[in-house]
């Protein structure tokens, strides 16, 4: 009866375990030769992103550590650290919280990289090469607490101003207006 | 056994050779200053000591062996009064050269103890002369060179190549931003360590003209093989002619296919890394490029600083040096030659 | 107790021996007063006659006056009735950013700028409730929201010739004709590609408009600009990189101090060429003295904030400036903040003032600079009179009188790859732009300023055309006492403080005095406040919908009756994690303000009302 039980058991551990180990890997494969597709981002629109846009829900690195960490010292050496700060933003929208202005999906992040937005987001397109473009997108998105936990980003090189990502809460992301166009008073209307 | 002693020879004969064929080989026993000098002298003193004492350990072990059976022998053979007084002269004899053993030994560890801290205290000490002051600082993987001067618009920023007067030594601050690098120039000097946030110092002097090859010395990563440094020791006047020659900005081309290499430069991938002296480009993430013709080797000494170099290198790094920062950059046929033309500009 | 302690030591940490009265009408805002008493007849100090003209119920430019007085001649409102100060008039002008801009009167119309689209409205005083007349809509680049480094604010627009004039986010200056709105020119003098924008208000001396950049934080190079008032046509421009010829500097050129001599110091003390992205913009308060046809301000802060990428004095970034308003030539000037470690801008207002000094009369400016000191220089030669502190300072430890040299604090240099922390004053400086005023009856300066410090790390940073250019993460909190915010009176004689209210926010409004006795300013939170002149007591506050960071003005209606008229509506760099949204749990953001304003979003939303008072 024992042995009857175990031996299932014991299979069933083996395969969790090479489960688990293979995820792991993927968690851990450093790809430094990879040439993942540039996103189609010319019809991008953050509110009609279909599913099948040829990107994982995460992106093709939401899951992996490497990416992510790659992705988090190219968000200082690309100067996005001087507009989001560590993610609570400052002369650009805070990257941290639940709301997205141009949509919160992987490739909406890859087209606002690479194409730019018109309140002052830069278009980096010629200057960023998809793959780093991608590790970009992996670490915004774990910013606020998207792609896998474990391969978030756990502690900063730099004085702590912030929870580490791996810490952070997952946002549940929300699609909000662009910022509001002003509407001043009509010339005859008066208070 | 004369097969055998022959391929012994002719092996040692070969490596011989090929250290001596071997152009600004990393060697420390080829001592070209006098910081290296000292640290040579230490182990041409170490070494024959060393080769002595090892001779006289491995003779007493032999020895120790060959008694072993004796002993047996004379265990066998116990029983009477006799034996006890052998056993009393024998532990006395042994005493004596125990005792005498590790006096000689504590002597020749403290010369040699001596001899060391006199070396380490030559190489701390710092010059009471003239100095050339040189920031280096390591990153995964290369090495960023910067001359500051007391007119700070003389500052001198490279990468990689560093060039020293001879005879005037020149003080180094290191420091690092990212990992544990070591720099070590053999032939110069010894190992320093380069601590992420601290700075720590470094000093020696060069007397002999001539390029020596240097090396990171901890491991730092995956490719801390290929993070190479050289450093070129020149006469006074051509190192103030490379100074002065370093301080200029870096010129606009005037043929037409390097000038289209210059919009590439500055529209593509390049500008988020590197900095160009006279241009938009002023990123530091990468090696400053205003003066990359003027260094004989690319990619912290990786490859020479040859046109197809640069095109295979810029093409794609990571297949020369996997996991080095810099990304492919994918620019089609005619876009690569003018960048390359370009970068070959940039005397 | 214990805060009462902190605050006491604070206090003797700047030289001073302090008493508090008991707590205010608020409870938790109590006031100081300080044992230097004030004299009865004032401390003697007065406005530079010739930089000031008699009261005429206007408000034609946001310091008033050409020596920046900010002080109206008008005393209906005093300290006995100001209890009595009512809302009488309000208008929401539709724009939810901060609002720094001074309301200007000019005849009986009041023109006010909004931060960014930097709309211009101009209403009929003389109409009931003082309607709407015209609103002029300049149309800035919406990309140059992206550029501005601490909220999209301006600052204002003044007046001359008939034109109203002022500077769009997207570097246009334009004029617009104040009867009927029309744009008479427009001048474009930047680039937002390259990271420039204005945000400064212009200040329109004889047929010169003069204007400056922004953009210390994006690696601009920075410059000041005489403008033909006629025309818009830009006459002289002075850089403060650079070689001589560029800078303005000629052989008039005479600094007091030996470390501001020597040629194209603009260039030798930067590395490289990184004076071309060194800095040194222009986007605070110019002064005039007619008297000496000079005019006088401060450039701001060299980029990037990591010192370590710019060894050198960074020549003129964070130095005071003394020009001819006609050619922009140089006179004179003094760096306060060499090779400047901590983002102390040297931008700050400078009021013109004629003390009495060691017996005889001294034309001199006082200077709140970032860097916690005062500094009063004499006009005509930039000598430093004294510069004392005025808030708690651990970044350095006392400027020379000898070589006007400030003695840094060696560990508080940011140096890479470690943390600097307890840095006071924080990267906002003892005071920011708010400027202070002035009042001839009291002869007091009222300083509204901050009471932060931060721990600070420098990073490596790269110049990428149209990137921010910073390099140094940041995390501000509470100076000592734990209060953010102060409104000092300060003796300009004495080189002392008088009084001091603490506030709970950074008091990031200007401050306004009157003839009758009265000074205003607003707070963060909300409360516009009158208090005594003399003592700092408070007599009246009112709460408007919105966070207080806009310039107070005082003026004559039509009907003959004075007005107090302010903006609200919070931002700036301190409001920015309520004018931009931000999110607290990163206190890098803003530049690190935001470590030091979790608390901001709880007490005011966004707002965009002119307010405008009167008694009934």
């Amino acid at each position: 009866m024992c042995s009857r039980f175990a031996e299932p058991a014991a299979r069933a551990g083996i395969v969790v375990l090479v489960v688990l180990a293979l995820a792991a890997c993927s968690r851990e494969r450093r790809t430094f030769h990879d040439s993942p597709p540039a996103a189609s981002v010319a019809a991008e629109s953050a509110k009609a992103v279909r599913s099948d846009s040829g990107v994982s829900r995460d992106g093709p690195y939401g899951n992996n550590a490497w990416a992510l960490s790659q992705g988090k010292q190219l968000f200082s050496a690309f100067n996005c650290v001087g507009c989001h700060s560590h993610g609570g933003g400052g002369m650009g929208p805070p990257l941290m919280d639940s709301a997205w202005i141009y949509g919160f999906e992987p490739a909406n992040i890859y087209a606002t990289i690479a194409n730019g937005r018109p309140n002052g987001m830069p278009a980096f397109k010629s200057r960023i090469t998809p793959q780093q473009t991608w590790e970009l997108v992996a670490y915004v998105r774990s910013m606020s607490g998207q792609g896998s936990k474990a391969a978030r980003t756990n502690r900063s090189d730099e004085m702590e101003v912030r929870p580490a990502e791996a810490q952070t809460k997952t946002e549940k992301p929300v699609l909000v207006t662009p910022p509001p166009t002003v509407t001043p008073p009509a010339q005859e209307g008066h208070p | 056994m004369r097969p055998l002693t022959r391929a012994v020879t002719i092996a040692a004969a070969a490596l011989a050779c090929a250290g001596c064929s071997l152009h600004n080989a990393q060697n420390a026993l080829d001592a070209s200053g006098p910081q290296s000098a000292r640290i040579a002298g230490l182990w041409w003193l170490m070494l024959p000591i060393a080769a002595v004492v090892w001779v006289i350990v491995i003779a007493v072990m032999l020895w120790g062996a060959g008694r072993k059976r004796s002993v047996r022998e004379v265990m066998e053979t116990r029983g009477g009064t006799e034996v006890v007084a052998n056993d009393e002269a024998r532990s006395r004899r042994m005493t004596r050269i125990v005792a005498a053993g590790a006096i000689v030994t504590a002597v020749i560890l403290f010369l040699m103890l001596i001899a060391d801290f006199r070396v380490g205290q030559a190489l701390t000490m710092a010059p009471s002369t003239k100095v050339v002051p040189i920031k280096v600082v390591g990153h995964q993987f290369w090495w960023e060179v910067q001359y500051p001067d007391s007119v700070p618009n003389k500052t001198v920023i490279t990468a990689n190549e560093i060039h020293i007067p001879i005879g005037t030594p020149v003080v180094m601050e290191l420091s690092s931003p990212d990992v544990i690098h070591s720099f070590w120039v053999p032939s110069l000097t010894g190992k320093k360590d380069l601590l992420p946030g601290y700075t720590r110092s470094l000093w020696f002097r060069a007397d002999t003209a001539g390029v020596y090859r240097g090396q990171c010395a901890e491991f730092c990563g995956l490719e801390h093989a290929k993070m190479g440094v050289l450093v070129i020791a020149q006469k006074q006047q051509d190192f103030d002619a490379w100074r002065a020659a370093q301080l200029d900005s870096a010129t606009t081309p005037s043929d037409s296919l390097a000038q289209h290499g210059k919009a590439v430069f500055l529209g593509t991938t390049c500008v988020m890394c590197h900095a160009i002296s006279g241009t938009s480009a002023g990123a530091t993430t990468g090696p400053n490029l205003t003066h990359l013709a003027s260094r004989s080797t690319i990619a912290a000494g990786t490859l020479q600083n040859t046109d197809a170099n640069l095109y295979a290198w810029i093409s794609d790094p990571q297949r020369i040096k996997p996991g080095v920062l810099m990304p492919a950059t994918k620019l089609d046929p005619r876009d690569m030659q003018a960048l390359v033309a370009y970068l070959r500009h940039l005397k | 107790m214990s805060a009462l302690c902190a605050c006491a030591l604070s206090l003797n940490g700047c030289g001073l021996d302090v008493h508090r009265t008991p707590a205010g009408a608020e409870g938790q805002q109590p006031h100081i007063v300080l044992q230097t008493a004030l004299p009865p007849g004032g401390t003697g100090a007065q406005i530079a006659a010739a930089a000031t003209a008699p009261e005429d119920g206007q408000w034609i430019r946001p310091a008033k006056d050409f020596a920046s007085s900010r002080f109206s001649g008008l005393n209906e409102i005093t300290t006995s009735n100001v209890a009595q100060l009512k809302p009488a008039w309000t208008f929401p002008t539709g724009v939810l950013r901060g609002q720094e801009a001074a309301p200007i009167v000019v005849g009986h119309m009041m023109y006010v700028v909004t931060a960014y689209p930097n709309l211009l409205y101009a209403f009929d005083l003389s109409k009931p409730g003082a309607s709407l007349k015209w609103m002029y809509n300049p149309k800035p680049a919406t990309s140059s929201q992206g550029e501005a480094c601490c909220d999209v604010v301006n600052r204002g627009a003044s007046y001359a010739d008939g034109k109203i004039i002022y500077a769009t986010l997207d570097n246009n200056v334009v004029a617009v004709d104040a009867e009927s709105g029309k744009e008479v020119w427009r001048t474009k003098v930047g680039d937002i590609n390259k990271g420039e924008t204005m945000t400064m208000a212009p200040l329109i001396v004889k047929d010169r408009v003069l204007v400056g950049n922004s953009g210390g934080e994006m690696g601009v190079r920075g410059w000041i600009k005489g403008l033909d008032l006629k025309t818009g046509a830009v006459k002289w421009t002075a850089m403060h990189t650079g070689p001589d010829s560029v800078v303005l500097i000629g052989p008039s050129f005479k600094p007091f101090y030996k470390k501001d001599q020597g040629t194209d110091l603009g260039v030798k003390t930067w590395p490289g060429t990184t004076w071309q992205i060194g800095g040194g913009g222009m986007w605070g308060w110019i002064s005039y003295d007619p008297a000496l046809d000079l005019i006088f301000y401060g450039s701001s802060n060299p980029g990037p904030w990591n010192p370590e990428q710019r060894p050198g004095d960074n020549k003129w970034t964070s130095t005071f400036f003394a020009r001819r308003p006609e050619t922009g030539e140089a006179i004179w000037a003094y760096q306060m903040n060499p090779h400047d470690l901590h983002d102390y801008d040297g931008v700050n207002e400078s009021i013109l003032l004629d003390i009495p000094w060691h017996g005889s009369k001294r034309g001199i400016l006082v200077h709140p600079d970032r860097n916690g000191y005062m500094y009063a220089l004499d006009r005509a030669t930039g000598e430093v009179l004294y510069a004392n502190p005025y808030v708690h300072i651990t970044s350095s430890d006392s400027v020379s009188l000898k070589t006007g040299e400030l003695a840094l604090n060696p560990t508080k240099e940011p140096k890479m790859g470690k943390i600097v922390r307890d840095v006071c004053p924080a990267a906002p400086g003892g005071k920011d732009w708010q400027p202070s005023a002035f009042s001839p009856r009291t002869g007091l300066m009222y300083v509204p300023h901050q009471n932060l410090c931060m721990d600070e790390q420098p990073t490596a940073v790269s110049y990428i055309s149209g990137t921010p250019y910073v390099g140094m993460d940041v995390r501000m909190k509470p100076g000592m006492g734990g209060n953010r915010g102060f409104v000092t009176a300060w003796n300009p004689v004495t080189g002392k403080p008088v009084w001091r209210i603490s506030e709970p926010f950074p008091v990031w409004s200007g401050a306004l005095a009157t003839a009758g006795d009265v000074v205003f300013y607003g707070t963060m939170e909300g409360w516009f406040k009158a208090v005594d002149a003399r003592t700092g007591a408070p007599l009246w506050k009112y709460k408007t919908t919105s966070g207080i960071i806009g310039q107070p003005v005082a003026f004559r209606g039509p009907d003959g009756k004075e007005y107090v008229a302010v903006m609200s509506g919070v931002g700036g760099w301190s409001g920015a994690i309520v004018a931009g949204g931000l999110d607290p749990r990163d206190s890098s953001a803003a530049l690190g303000f935001v470590g030091a304003m979790r608390d901001l979003p709880r007490v005011t939303p966004k707002g965009g009302t002119l307010y405008v008072f009167s008694l009934r």
